[in-house]
């Protein structure tokens, strides 16, 4: 909003750190968090080592709340 | 060049019977069935063109269209036209969203669903999105799309292209997913809401028929596919080409060294002040056939209309590694098979409600650049220069003599200008960015219907990088104004230089905007009085923007930054005259490398000066290449000897 004073601190996507060994290089580098792909949004668990996807979980909405979705 | 093991077998080698039961038709048929998807997509776009009357349709060609296959695919993208690639990234997930949203089991034949909102479809209010199922046999098979910029859809400034708008309600008219025709009937609460809330309804509803018309013929076209071929080969064909655009990428990602890569780019200000840098941050983390693209560290989201979101973000980022890695493969949902974008929400590139997004396109450039130098040292000689950075929007309007309105927008800026330098060869002087391969409307289209006459638009010299490739040269454009009028200026990339040169090429010069303002004109002062500034006269000109020399408002790398919002509106008298110098693109290679008989050309062509080819190229060229181009005479010994010293001097 116009009126707002700026943030000017970077934006940065959190990563939550998730117990577990990658199944393809078995690293325990595994974190959670959403990534935009082919299929749109999904909350994934990727390897940090070799960006393997332990899972990938739709997320039709994605990050970014909109009101009026509220009445699908 | 990857050091991980590539798994996934490829399309070609698939026996023909593999290929059969994987996508229910053989090779030649989804080959076939594939070509004919860009056909449809080509031949709505081709209607289009031809029965619009919005000129930004008719004459700059911003649009796109589209098949979308089926919900059960998970509305992958099959085909597009060759249109605005600045649509094709979101419109997968932009159909699946509105159409998600709107409830699939509401649609029926003839429908025609659209949505205009940035943060479900990506792009700006203005493009809007229109989506029409395709049925067979009581089962939607396809969506047919025309994503289309509208001419005015509502805010505060006539067509939109201002950063004065500092949230989502100054915008415009936010249309979420709904009908705009039922069974190929007018919804006409819809039709009032937008005709009673946005300028140019008269161009508008013509457009909103035909775009419907359109999409109808797209539809006929895929159902005589479906009669032709099958369903299940017409479906088959859809998985098809999304496979096959994704083992191309596939294939290209692997291309690149194993390794983490970093680079960023800036735009200048979000038009309130010069104390916030709005900066696009990227790391490119590629293993094997993996990349991940973190946007994270970008800056947040501005206070104006500067923004663009998470869908923008990933077109963005699906056209630079195109550029660079896979620019021949048709642009399908495939591409992102093995791409994920990780994007800030809240940052410039990942914006929420209630900020304003329009000028995404800009930010785009901003993150397409940031690639470009991430990658230049893994890609090596096939590294790609920095191009100019800016569409610069105008935006004109005002009252003509007889008192009728005049307005002009996204014509009579530097929309266009140079690209960066391949190993290929030197960079195109006026294209579009990357992200927007629209056409320049015609001097004769713009003057008969804006008062306003094209002075000038010529190229100069010195402004390319140099390189062995040169850049393309930086283009001065001048308008003279025959109305009094209000202008909204836009020019967000020259505080810096945007055209980084590669692989030991130079930059390109960074370029600036300045108003001649005319004070004393008035309706009965004849055209033939008006000031015409040649291109090196600055005289009392007022900078808009740009680094210059503060007392003689000539560009200077080492003066001052004018900025252009200390004016949000420019009102300029009849007779002002608009320059523009874009900034230059990007050398790539040493420029004393390149062919002496190139620079020789050049000096003729005036891209370079015979002072330019000495200094930046080590090129001793005499003569007078005003007067007596083909006269120009190359001394090679002398040549050898410059560049031996120049060579010596650098260590």
């Amino acid at each position: 909003m116009s009126d707002q004073n700026p943030v000017q601190e970077a934006v940065s996507v959190e990563r939550e750190p998730v117990a577990g060994a990658c199944s393809d290089c078995g690293k325990e580098e595994l974190m959670r968090y959403p990534v935009l792909s082919e299929g749109g949004w999904y909350q994934a668990v990727k390897c940090q080592s070799c960006l393997h996807s332990e899972s990938r979980e739709p997320d039709p909405v994605g990050p970014v709340e909109i009101a009026s979705v509220v009445l699908v | 060049m990857t050091d991980t093991a590539v798994t996934e077998p490829g399309l070609r080698d698939l026996s023909e019977e593999e290929f059969v039961a994987r996508y229910g038709a053989g090779r030649f048929t989804c080959g076939v069935l594939a070509n004919r998807g860009r056909y449809v997509a080509e031949h709505i776009c081709t209607d289009l063109l031809h029965r619009a009357f919005s000129p930004i349709i008719t004459f700059s060609q911003d649009f796109v269209g589209a098949i979308v296959g089926p919900p059960e695919q998970d509305y992958p993208l099959a085909a597009v036209n060759k249109g605005n690639v600045i649509f094709l990234g979101s419109l997968s997930t932009g159909v699946r969203n509105t159409v998600w949203e709107y409830g699939i089991d509401r649609l029926e034949p003839g429908d025609l669903l659209i949505c205009n909102d940035p943060f479900r479809v990506g792009n700006h209010v203005n493009d809007m999105c229109f989506i029409r199922p395709v049925f067979h046999a009581g089962e939607i098979v396809s969506f047919v799309v025309i994503r289309a910029h509208q001419l005015d859809i509502g805010g505060i400034v006539p067509g939109g292209f201002s950063l004065m708008k500092k949230n989502v309600y100054e915008n415009g008219l936010v249309l979420g997913p709904q009908l705009i025709f039922h069974r190929d009937e007018p919804v006409k609460e819809l039709m009032r809401t937008i005709l009673d809330n946005t300028r140019f309804g008269e161009t508008l509803l013509p457009d909103f028929h035909t775009i419907r018309s359109c999409c109808a013929l797209g539809e006929r076209l895929v159902q005589d596919s479906i009669e032709r071929y099958g369903i299940e080969a017409y479906k088959g064909a859809i998985r098809y080409n999304t496979d096959a655009s994704a083992a191309s990428m596939r294939a290209a990602i692997a291309s690149l060294p194993d390794g983490v890569y970093e680079g960023s780019d800036a735009v200048d200000s979000d038009g309130v002040d010069t104390e916030v840098e709005y900066r696009v941050q990227v790391k490119l983390s590629k293993r094997g056939e993996r990349l991940e693209v973190d946007l994270s560290g970008s800056s947040p989201q501005s206070r104006t209309s500067l923004n663009a979101t998470a869908l923008d973000a990933q077109t963005a980022v699906a056209l630079a590694v195109k550029l660079v890695l896979d620019p021949f493969s048709p642009f399908t949902s495939g591409i992102y098979r093995d791409i994920d974008v990780v994007v800030p929400t809240g940052s410039v590139i990942g914006a929420g409600p209630p900020a304003a997004v329009m000028f995404y396109f800009e930010i785009q450039s901003v993150l397409i650049n940031a690639i470009l130098r991430a990658l230049e040292a893994p890609l090596g000689e096939r590294a790609v220069a920095g191009a100019y950075g800016s569409t610069n929007l105008h935006t004109g309007e005002g009252l003509n003599p007889d008192g009728t309105p005049w307005f002009s927008a996204a014509e009579l800026e530097a929309q266009y200008g140079a690209w960066g330098a391949t190993d290929a060869g030197d960079g195109n002087n006026h294209s579009g960015l990357a992200t927007l391969n629209m056409i320049m409307p015609s001097v004769e289209e713009i003057e008969p219907r804006v008062p306003a006459m094209i002075l000038h638009r010529e190229y100069l010299p010195d402004t390319a990088g140099p390189g062995t490739h040169r850049g393309g040269s930086a283009l001065m454009k001048q308008s003279l104004f025959l109305s009094d009028g209000d202008h909204y200026l836009v020019p967000l990339h020259f505080r810096t230089p945007s055209g980084s040169g590669v692989h030991d090429g130079g930059d390109g010069r960074a370029g600036g905007s300045w108003f001649f303002e005319d004070e004393s004109s008035d309706a009965s002062t004849p055209v033939s009085e008006f000031r015409v500034p040649e291109p090196d006269d600055f005289d009392g000109a007022a900078v808009v923007s740009g680094v210059v020399d503060p007392e003689s408002g000539r560009l200077d790398p080492g003066g001052e930054f004018a900025f252009f919002g200390r004016k949000p509106i420019w009102s300029e008298r009849r007779g002002s005259v608009l320059r523009w110098i874009t900034n230059g693109g990007g050398g790539w290679g040493d420029p004393l490398e390149r062919d002496p008989e190139a620079v020789r050309r050049d000096v003729r062509d005036e891209y370079v000066s015979i002072a330019g080819a000495r200094a930046d190229y080590g090129v001793v060229v005499s003569g007078d290449p005003e007067n007596d181009p083909e006269g120009l005479e190359l001394d090679l010994e002398a040549t050898e000897r410059l560049r031996r010293e120049m060579t010596a001097e650098r260590g």
